[in-house]
């Protein structure tokens, strides 16, 4: 890695504050994804500031909501009971992050903030348009683990967090804390479909914002389903995941969220599946129709149609789940 | 500032104690040259003057000749690095050095008292656990805390526990079997 | 000679002996090559082509002159020479500090000139392919033939005709390539992470022309080879000019990027493969045009086809050469290959003439030997493994869950000799044994103390055994699976004739003569009567000042050559995602005479699950374009982890009359092919290559429901 300094606020202003130097500082909180990219040359900050002493706690909200701290790591997310009873997907995703020694020190903030995990990203060879170059290697490349959805381009990536999915899917918003004070952004607009003038980030985070709480809304009376397909079982990025959110009158679905990861470059929301459950019996049936209906705008590239599949197959077992059948 | 576009090839190497200016309220600023850092490790102090860059896995291999733990992958994939920090598994080449200064550091050489194995490291030795033996003490490390969390661990506890630790030559087998043999057995 | 032969009833040798340096490597107390820490040692990093190939234009090192710490700098190319690969070395820089050396190597400005590159076989063999290789991109061996192809077709009642290939895979040697090299005046001495110490000394010398007595060369622990550690390789002849420029010791290690470009691969093995059977199921003919890639400039050799007896047959293969890096060695070379190239085709030529797979393998064997035991083996294996529940191609169970078996024969050679070895007995009963072999986690040095013990009556705690440093006597690398039978035979004829020496003191204190007496129980005794005797302590008290000092050397007769295995395998295939996992593995070997029981099958076990990462896991990928490796670490390298670990049973086959033979590789060979083939009796679609990653089976599923895939 580039040599850098390094400081530690002890609040949230105190933060915002370092991030403002002339040159490039980057936040750290558990390290798990931002020193790999430092020691690979794809980030070379001046200065690195540690906000793994932001808010490490998980409260409840007036609302019956949870207030989820940044700086929370993911094995204390993974086993919390109460957000276990409250938003069993976000418990379910924490679980399958990475490994026992990455879940001991990643953070929720670092998760849903960390960079994209293509080869032609993380390989400092490749000048992609994520590092201020003018093209995409997975084009014509080795593509077989890019998006299924959101193809337009310029970046053909996946949003490799896994946490981002869940809180979509229930609805979660993000407080930011900049140097013009604070703000809440809902997940859903808080990630960034690529375009030629934003291609850089992943999220609409500026330069000198951090993330600092993820709030969860009351869950309210619905029925959750995750689902993850990855190959290797004991580590490694999912091929596609699911959660559903399914808001029921009695056994019958009145409204749905299905939201897919490691499918497109931001958390995907399926508008044709959410309308394809609106009304259904939650039931096998369903869940088929519904997985059909979710791939059903796939545009996949040239060495990963088969993550279609996978996709649809993620979809359709997520439901399952929420409906209380055993799947593979 | 967060991002500047390309990286260049060529970083120019930052001058050595360059001073921050920095206003006189605010956290002090460290680095980017040798600054103190004292670590816990093993229960004994260990006093350094070392980079912020430094990971902690270089910090005790390169500056305090504690090679035990070892440097596979050196992007937290591998598990060979594992090491304790308050009670909890870490890949040491993915922690700052200067980050766990205060905590309790156990690597695989604090596990034994004089000559006398762990009994996970007994276990490992009784059943061949090990060949080239270059992952072993990551294995041994995280076997100690699956077995610490979970005293009475199932094999899928063991399994799920040991998921971020990889062999090459291919002792996953008994490695289980020491574990499962090592579950039980008292810390004397 | 017959007294030094293998003892009839070992009390040692065949049981299970727990590994001598099992506590100094669970506790961190072995020190690797990486782990040497010399004083006032500095640190070196090397800067490799970025391009798969490019002609150097200039290099200009001056930066890194005079970056903070630096202590030397070397260029290793010259302007206007060409790099072949990415990763193909350029330069190298030492520093006091590794952060400051890695720093330093990325001021050296080296500029390129790109050229045309070959990323792939396909580009290769493309009709537009540039001339990238003198002398062409590709190379022809010559034609291997047996019979009238054409005549032995005739006589087939059914034809296969299809490719079948597998993929280039790295080594991936946990402990990366590198040494520690350290000058003392002219004489070098080197820590290196090697499987031959005794190889390494003649690179050193060769390579930086200095006398062979001027270097030594040690390895006490190494962390895995697998094929690709045997000579000081540009790093280290770049690591001992470091030091010699710097004047001081040198510790150059590869990171892992460089780890898999530029330390060897397996190279990839296709083949075009016509096969026919006669309808009661006895093979006819083969015909196989193969090819593959070893890299830039290497080879891709393996044998086809493999075991099975086809009469007649014609092969011919091409390398191919391509811009990436250099292919060496891999645990058992050409093998795993030339296996699965063979074995898909067997069960697809089996469901043909609608016979078992095992039953048809069973017709087609070469006659039954030693070396050949795959008739027995299959139906030991078979009924051990629940062989007769399999269903035929296809698992008609319902729901996404399809589960099948597969099996899988092999082969290897083995044959070592030519060890020396020394051993001293002292008067105060201590027993030192020096070979100049190293432990490259097979547990060499626990056999060599067992032997030693074995031959002298004595338990394993009172044998010293040195190793891994070139100022013992001559042992070879470690590499073929043949160092149990080079190194244990020398081991015998040393102790035995130091024994001999011990006798002849002995004797006439009992009043008897030397060929009277055994070693036993840790007693010199009269043969038949244990009580007339003296305890070993008091027997080493008659040497006196001068040791026993006895150099020996391998004999024949102690070991063997030829070994063969069979693998079953039970997977179970999602066939709705395509995902693979391996549920049971079998696999019976024989290696001769088993020496240590506990680590002869740890090398099965180890053979096996490097098999498993073969078949599903781990690929070498190169971005077609550029030519530039895309998964150069162990992200998206992928290996398997505990959960990916199936139940594996191993059978080991003593033959203690064959001596002993080597097991480091054969258990490596049939794994991939047998999980295979249980893939293919799972989902009844046919899959040709390697790896079984989901993209490849649920092409195949839907290749198979859109008209099959045979």
């Amino acid at each position: 890695m580039k040599a850098f300094a390094y400081v530690n606020p002890a609040s949230e202003r105190e933060a915002v504050a370092a991030l403002k130097i002339d040159g490039i500082a980057l936040p750290i909180g558990g390290g798990q994804d931002l020193l790999a990219r430092m020691k690979d040359y794809i980030d070379t900050p001046d200065r690195v500031v540690n906000v793994k002493g932001l808010d490490a706690t998980v409260t409840s909200t007036p609302d019956g909501g949870l207030k989820i701290g940044s700086a929370v790591k993911i094995v204390d997310l993974a086993e919390h009971a109460l957000v276990a009873k409250l938003y069993p997907a976000v418990v379910h995703a924490a679980g399958e992050v990475g490994t026992p020694q990455i879940r001991n020190q990643a953070t929720v903030g670092g998760n849903v903030n960390q960079r994209p995990r293509c080869w032609y990203f993380r390989n400092e060879e490749f000048v992609c348009y994520k590092k201020g170059g003018s093209r995409c290697f997975a084009e014509n490349g080795e593509n077989q683990y890019h998006a299924i959805f959101g193809n337009e381009g310029p970046s053909h990536i996946v949003h490799p967090s896994s946490l981002a999915v869940p809180f979509v899917a229930y609805g979660a918003r993000f407080r930011v804390v900049g140097p013009a004070g604070e703000r809440e952004v809902p997940a859903a607009d808080y990630f960034t479909m690529p375009t030629l003038q934003n291609v850089l980030r992943e999220n609409v985070l500026e330069d000198e914002e951090i993330l600092t709480h993820v709030i969860l809304p009351a869950p309210g009376a619905i029925k959750t389903g995750h689902y993850e397909v990855r190959y290797k079982q004991s580590h490694d990025w999912p091929l596609a995941f699911t959660t559903v959110v399914l808001t029921m009158n009695g056994n019958t679905i009145s409204s749905a969220r299905v939201v897919l990861g490691a499918v497109a470059p931001v958390p995907w929301r399926s508008k044709p599946a959410e309308a394809a459950l609106a009304g259904k019996p939650l039931n096998a049936q369903t869940a088929a129709m519904a997985a059909e209906a979710a791939v059903s705008e796939a545009k996949p590239m040239s060495g990963n149609a088969y993550k279609v599949q996978i996709a649809k197959t993620a979809v359709k077992r997520a439901i399952m789940q929420a409906a209380g059948i055993r799947t593979a | 500032m967060k991002s500047a576009g390309v990286t260049s090839l060529a970083t120019a190497v930052t001058a050595a104690g360059a001073a921050e200016t920095e206003a006189q309220t605010g956290p002090r600023v460290v680095g980017p040259g040798d600054v103190p850092v004292t670590l816990m490790v093993n229960g004994k102090r260990v006093e350094l003057r070392i980079e912020p860059r430094v990971t902690l896995l270089d910090a005790i291999r390169n500056r305090a000749d504690l090679t035990g733990n070892k440097r596979v992958c050196d992007r937290g994939t591998c598990g060979a690095c594992t090491v304790i920090v308050d009670g909890r598994t870490v890949y040491a080449c993915s922690t700052l050095a200067i980050e766990v200064q205060g905590k309790q550091i156990r690597t695989v050489e604090g596990l034994s008292t004089g000559n006398a194995l762990h009994p996970v490291q007994q276990a490992f030795c009784d059943v061949d656990a090990l060949m080239c033996g270059f992952c072993t003490p990551g294995f041994v490390v995280a076997t100690v805390a699956v077995l610490e969390k979970h005293p009475n661990a199932t094999r899928e506890q063991i399994s799920r526990g040991l998921d971020g630790n990889v062999c090459r030559c291919g002792t996953f087998v008994r490695i289980m079997e020491a574990a499962m043999k090592a579950k039980g057995v008292a810390r004397g | 000679m017959a007294e030094y032969s293998w003892p009839e009833k070992p009390t040692l040798l065949g049981s299970a002996v727990t590994r001598l340096d099992g506590p100094d490597k669970v506790t961190g107390r072995a020190r690797y090559t990486y782990d040497i820490n010399r004083p006032g040692m500095i640190y070196g990093r090397m800067v490799r082509s970025p391009f798969a190939h490019a002609r150097v234009v200039s290099i200009d090192l001056s930066p890194a002159e005079k970056a903070p710490g630096v202590r030397a700098v070397i260029a290793w190319k010259e302007p206007g020479a060409q790099v072949m690969y990415q990763g193909d070395p350029v330069a190298a820089v030492a520093a006091d500090t590794e952060e400051r050396a890695r720093d330093a190597a990325r001021l050296i400005r080296v500029r390129y000139e790109p050229l045309p590159h070959l990323a792939s076989v396909e580009q290769a063999l493309a009709a537009d392919a540039p001339a990238v290789f003198p002398g062409g991109n590709t190379q022809t061996g010559a034609t291997d033939e047996t019979g009238d192809l054409e005549a032995g077709f005739a006589k087939a009642a059914h034809i296969v005709e299809a490719t079948y290939s597998t993929h280039v895979i790295t080594h991936v040697c946990l402990e990366t390539h590198g040494c520690v090299c350290e000058w003392d005046g002219d004489k070098l001495t080197a820590w290196v992470s090697t499987q031959g110490v005794y190889p390494c000394r003649i690179g050193f010398a060769d390579g930086l022309k200095i006398p062979q007595a001027n270097v030594r060369v040690i390895t006490q622990y190494m962390g895995g080879g697998f094929g690709s550690k045997f000579a000081p390789d540009v790093q280290g002849l770049i690591c001992a000019k470091l030091a010699q420029q710097a004047k001081a010791p040198v510790k150059l290690m590869l990171d892992r990027k460089e780890e898999h470009l530029d330390t060897g691969n397996r190279p990839s093995a296709a083949a075009h493969i016509r096969a026919g059977v006669t309808g009661d199921g006895m093979l006819t003919a083969f015909d196989g045009q193969s090819w593959g890639t070893g890299g830039a400039g290497a080879l891709s050799g393996f044998p086809l086809p493999y075991i099975y007896n086809f009469p007649i047959r014609k092969r011919t293969h091409k390398n191919v050469f391509i811009n990436a890096g250099p292919q060496r060695a891999m645990r058992a070379p050409g093998h795993p290959q030339g296996c699965f190239l063979t074995e898909i085709l067997m069960d697809e030529l089996a469901d043909r003439v609608k016979m078992d797979p095992v039953a048809f393998r069973m017709r087609n064997l070469p006659p039954a030997a030693p070396n050949a035991m795959w008739a027995e083996y299959f139906t030991r294996g078979a009924k051990a493994f629940g062989w007769d529940k399999r269903h035929a191609t296809g698992d008609p169970a319902p729901g996404p869950i399809k589960t099948g078996m597969g099996v899988s024969a092999h082969r290897w050679g083995g044959a070592g000799r030519g060890s020396q070895a020394h051993v001293d007995i002292m008067s105060d009963g201590s027993v030192v044994v020096k070979c100049g072999t190293q432990d490259i986690g097979t547990g060499t040095r626990t056999i060599v103390a067992m032997v030693a013990a074995e031959t002298l009556g004595l338990p394993m705690s009172a044998v010293k055994p040195e190793i891994g440093d070139t100022m013992y006597p001559f042992s070879g690398g470690s590499g073929g699976s043949t160092t149990a039978a080079s190194v244990t035979p020398a081991i015998r004829v040393t102790t035995v004739n130091a024994l001999d020496q011990l006798f002849a003191k002995v004797a006439p204190t009992l009043g008897a003569k030397p060929e009277d007496l055994v070693a036993q129980g840790g007693r010199i005794h009269l043969k038949g009567n244990a009580s007339k005797g003296v305890a070993w302590k008091d027997a080493c008290r008659l040497i006196g000042t001068e040791p026993i000092s006895v150099d020996g050397k391998w004999e024949d007769g102690l070991s063997g050559a030829g070994t063969s295995g069979v693998q079953f395998a039970e997977a179970s295939v999602d066939i709705e995602t395509g995902i693979v996992k391996v549920t049971r593995i079998l696999a019976i070997q024989d290696c001769g005479l088993i020496v240590d029981k506990l680590t002869a099958e740890s090398q099965a076990y180890g053979g096996v699950i490097a098999a498993i990462n073969f078949a599903l896991f781990e690929d070498r990928i190169i971005d077609r374009v550029t030519g530039q490796m895309v998964n150069p670490n162990m992200e998206w390298y992928l290996l398997a982890g505990m959960s990916d670990v199936p139940t594996i049973d191993i059978i080991l086959n003593n033959m203690p009359e064959r001596g002993v033979i080597g097991i480091g590789e054969p258990p490596t060979v049939s794994t991939a092919s047998a999980i295979a083939n249980a893939v293919r009796n799972a989902t009844g679609a046919t899959i040709r290559s390697l790896p079984l990653h989901p993209h490849r089976v649920l092409g195949a599923i839907e290749q198979q429901k859109a008209g099959g895939t045979n």
